[in-house]
């Protein structure tokens, strides 16, 4: 596609400008113009000027600015790529330029807390229920007037996606328009996206993971080979859907790309956040060290804590969650928390369908 | 008695009754259209004909009712001889075509003909003077006083509360459609919602009655004039179901201030409704999009559709007995239409408006804050606004790119988006009475009391069974009246006048006045002293009502 009539198109908007957003921007631009939000003023700069952003080379039809009213005046469809603990601030700030014609489609895989404190989720008397807490869909009901929400999940390592690889994804709304747009916006010859109805299974798929990927990171860590992995990748699959169903979402959207999809490509692969969470956890760092050193926002971590409280008020059974975040957040090592793991002496094989 | 916002001769109502050729025909060709659209292949419509062909002569020969046309049989039979002549493996495809939209011209016709109803201004004025003379007349009798004592009105006046934001209804009756939404408990639900909005100015509403109610000549007598129109439940066929979604719509369009309860029939269980049939719901979010495209045609501004929500707070239902021995019935199983219930007797229902008007029995109709198709609230002048508080251009929710666009699968969405704000609106609009507190309370008593006996365990159980000693029922009370008054404070629901005396006034008072109307009585005070039920399946259906606050814990 020239660039020389893309000033007429209608850009497509991306929020946010970590290494996923950046990433998504770059696939949009193959196909028209896309206009990113960032806050900092050396991001635009990085983006706009330098051409080269979190180690991406920046198409050259996206342009950062860090108009909000402008960017919600000229794009109708906007991705928010920001991560759960600021999405809500985000559209805060938002909220007063969004209608209900904008398509929102979100990549956010964590939950938002609503008023609840995280440290709150750490103290064993604290109880916790499933509608105190909210999926990023949720979230933009909750904060605008926009009503077109989507979101897009999947196995899509920003690293590979910036090194051009192939990669499927999935967009999920209960709107057909917003798969529709969201696919032709996004869709190109490396990358495909596939639509789904069942927004909150989709979502719960991109969330629950990351826990999973963290124990892989654990498993590698403490120097296991393919079975262990295996071991945890299909029980950690049961305890996704017993768990995702319960929240109400069909057990069939974590058959796919969004569920057991993500969880294989996080859990086998070295470069996810929350896998070298895990990894430097089996390898002896404290935990509280390993966030103070990372780049960028390990969701899995949150989201322990959020599954293992769900859990205990909704009365379900997830040894692999629990082990978790004994791991964690006690004094319990890696090494016996697979212990524990091992000695589990219930359950049958397939018992989460 | 407010002043009317009309003159009857400016009713929405009567100006399409005066106009219903016009709506007859443009209903017809909506419901064409669409049904053409959901069965676009070749041969498909001859095959929805054939199917609702079979669904008829079932009905026709196992549920047939009173109020049916003598020439059912000979219509269906034509339509069959039709169809099976025009077979195209006899004739061509193109002629098969032909005919089978020719058959489906005319079920279409016959079903809106069927629907449709009459409003006649000369028999509401009537009806208006002598309904309440009606119960004036029993009001006294039963008093044992000399007739006349009472001003007619009164009786209505005193018993029937309409509680809400009345004044802004009335004034955005005038600038759109209302759109009047119920719980529904009661087949009298209609009766009383049109005593109300008559006390409170507002013109007639138009409202579809289930066609059982035509069965009875009183009923179907009233209903016809008053401006009902009839549905069927037992035409479950596309073909019906489309007409009477574009029969909805069309008259939504032209203005028509319409009452029609989402949960579609009573509620079996006595809870207020959570799950709503959107079929009806959906021809009101159309209407509205219809209104933006003939504005965008013919110029001038959009037309706009308000949707109030009207919760229903009664002491006792008529039915109850009926429908709560329904709701026990049904597991998972289609449900079967039971005509033969309360009533199929008039002297029942003389005997509830008895009850009602001359005992000292309340009912409220609380109405909710106007909103639009969106859920979004709506200022003084109908203008909607963003939880902001700023004016929404509603518009843009039908656009796409800044065009007006038809698209269904997004209109059902808002749909089920109305839905589910609709059932938060039921809950917070819900009324709470005396007597639907000591009903949750003694039935939650007893299932503690028995907590190893599953529900249907429970029902079963002895009589002797079911007694509470009283101190343990007034404690219980105290915390949940305290919790409730917390809930009020939030929002969450309403209590009525008489929930802000004592506790132990509110227990007298919810005792003497719980479903009245039966004859074995879901609660009552021993001699001892006591608290007993009669019957405790009626008792269950009152306390259902409560359901859903998250009370159970402080019982």
């Amino acid at each position: 596609m020239g660039s020389q009539n893309m000033s007429d198109k209608i850009p497509v908007g991306v929020i946010g400008a970590g290494s996923f957003g950046t990433a998504i921007a770059n696939l949009l631009a193959e196909n028209g113009p896309v206009m990113i939000y960032a806050r900092k003023p050396e991001v635009i700069d990085d983006i706009n000027i330098e051409r080269e952003h979190k180690g991406q080379k920046m198409h050259e039809n996206v342009t950062a600015t860090a108009d909000i009213e402008q960017l919600c005046e000229r794009c109708t469809l906007i991705f928010p790529s920001v991560p759960s603990a600021s999405f809500r601030s985000m559209m805060v700030d938002f909220s007063p330029y969004l209608l209900p014609d904008h398509i929102l489609i979100h990549t956010t895989k964590g939950f938002d807390l609503g008023d609840i404190d995280e440290e709150q989720l750490l103290d064993i008397d604290f109880k916790l229920k499933a509608n105190q807490i909210f999926t990023m869909s949720e979230v933009i009901r909750q904060e605008s007037n926009v009503v077109r929400i989507g979101c897009l999940s999947g196995p899509n390592l920003a690293r590979e996606l910036a090194n051009h690889q192939p990669a499927a994804t999935v967009i999920a709304s209960r709107f057909d328009e917003v798969t529709r747009e969201g696919q032709f916006a996004i869709r190109s010859k490396r990358f495909q996206a596939y639509a789904s109805n069942d927004i909150l299974g989709v979502e719960l798929g991109g969330i629950l993971k990351n826990t999973m990927a963290i124990a892989a990171g654990g498993i590698r860590g403490l120097g296991y080979g393919q079975n262990a992995l295996s071991f945890l990748i299909s029980r950690g699959l049961g305890e996704i859907i017993r768990l995702g169903n319960a929240l109400g979402a069909e057990k069939e959207a974590f058959l796919g790309l969004a569920g057991v999809g993500d969880l294989i490509a996080t859990c086998t692969s070295e470069l996810s956040r929350n896998f070298t969470v895990g990894r430097r956890i089996a390898s002896g760092e404290e935990l509280a060290y390993i966030i103070e050193t990372s780049d960028e926002v390990a969701e899995g971590i949150k989201t322990v804590s959020i599954c293992k409280k769900l859990a205990e008020s909704l009365d379900i059974r997830l040894p692999i969650v629990e082990t978790i975040y004994s791991v964690l957040f006690t004094e319990l090592s890696a090494e016996d928390g697979l212990g524990r793991l091992m000695g589990y002496r219930r359950g049958t094989d397939v018992d989460f369908m | 008695m407010l002043e009317p916002v009309q003159k009857v001769t400016d009713w929405p109502i009567l100006k399409i009754s005066k106009k219903k050729d016009q709506i007859i025909e443009e209903v017809i060709e909506d419901a064409m259209l669409n049904i053409e659209k959901a069965f676009p292949k070749s041969g498909e419509l001859r095959e929805i004909i054939a199917r609702t062909l079979y669904l008829e002569k079932i009905r026709i020969k196992h549920e047939a009712w009173k109020v049916d046309p003598p020439d059912e049989s000979k219509f269906w039979d034509n339509i069959k001889k039709e169809l099976f002549e025009s077979d195209p493996a006899k004739t061509d495809k193109e002629h098969a075509n032909q005919v089978a939209l020719k058959l489906l011209r005319e079920i279409v016709t016959r079903y809106t003909i069927e629907i449709t109803g009459n409003f006649n201004p000369r028999f509401y004025k009537f009806a208006k003077i002598i309904l309440p003379h009606f119960f004036s007349r029993m009001l006294n009798a039963s008093n044992g006083r000399i007739r006349g004592i009472i001003k007619p009105n009164e009786a209505v006046d005193h018993r029937l509360t309409v509680d809400g934001p009345i004044e802004k209804i009335r004034k955005l009756s005038q600038k759109g459609t209302l759109i009047l939404l119920p719980t529904h408990f009661s087949n009298l639900d209609s009766i009383l919602i049109g005593f109300g909005m008559d006390k409170i100015g507002l013109s007639a509403f138009q409202y579809g009655a289930g066609l059982n109610l035509f069965n009875s000549k009183f009923f179907g007598f009233f209903m016809g004039n008053l401006g009902a129109y009839k549905l069927d439940r037992r035409k479950k066929n596309p073909i019906y179901l489309e007409t009477l979604k574009s029969f909805s719509k069309t008259n939504v369009v032209h203005g028509a201030h319409t009452l029609f309860f989402p949960g579609g029939t009573r509620s079996r269980s006595g809870a207020i409704e959570t799950r709503l049939k959107l079929g009806l719901l959906g021809t009101v979010v159309e209407a509205q999009r219809v209104h933006f495209e003939q504005a965008e045609e013919n110029g001038g501004e959009a037309k706009k559709i308000f949707i109030v929500p009207l919760t229903m707070s009664y002491h006792f239902v008529l039915e109850a007995k009926t429908l709560i021995e329904e709701h026990l019935k049904r597991t998972g199983k289609e449900f079967y239409i039971t005509i033969d219930d309360e009533f199929s007797s008039l002297y029942k229902i003389y005997k509830f408006f008895w009850q009602t008007f001359a005992k000292s029995s309340d009912i409220t109709l609380s109405l909710g804050d106007p909103i639009d198709i969106f859920g979004n609230k709506t200022d003084e002048e109908g203008n909607s606004l963003d939880f902001h508080d700023n004016p929404l251009d509603i518009r843009r929710y039908f656009t796409s790119r800044g065009e007006l666009k038809a698209d269904h699968q997004r209109e059902m969405e808002y749909t089920h988006m109305l839905g589910d704000v609709l059932v938060k609106k039921y809950k917070q609009g819900n009324v709470v009475f005396s007597s639907h507190v000591v009903a949750f309370v003694a039935f939650e008593l007893l299932k503690k009391a028995n907590p190893k006996s599953d529900l249907f365990t429970l029902l079963r159980s002895p009589e002797e069974d079911w007694e509470i000693t009283y101190d343990n029922f007034s404690l219980s009370m105290e915390k949940v009246v305290k919790q409730l008054r917390q809930l009020e404070r939030q929002g969450q629901l309403k209590l009525a006048d008489h929930m802000n005396r004592d506790v132990a006034d509110i227990i007298n008072h919810g005792i003497k006045n719980i479903g009245i109307y039966h004859s074995k009585e879901p609660l009552m005070k021993s001699e001892e002293g006591s608290i007993i039920s009669q019957d405790i399946k009626l008792l269950l259906f009152y306390h259902n009502r409560m359901e859903g606050y998250g009370l159970s814990k402080y019982v």
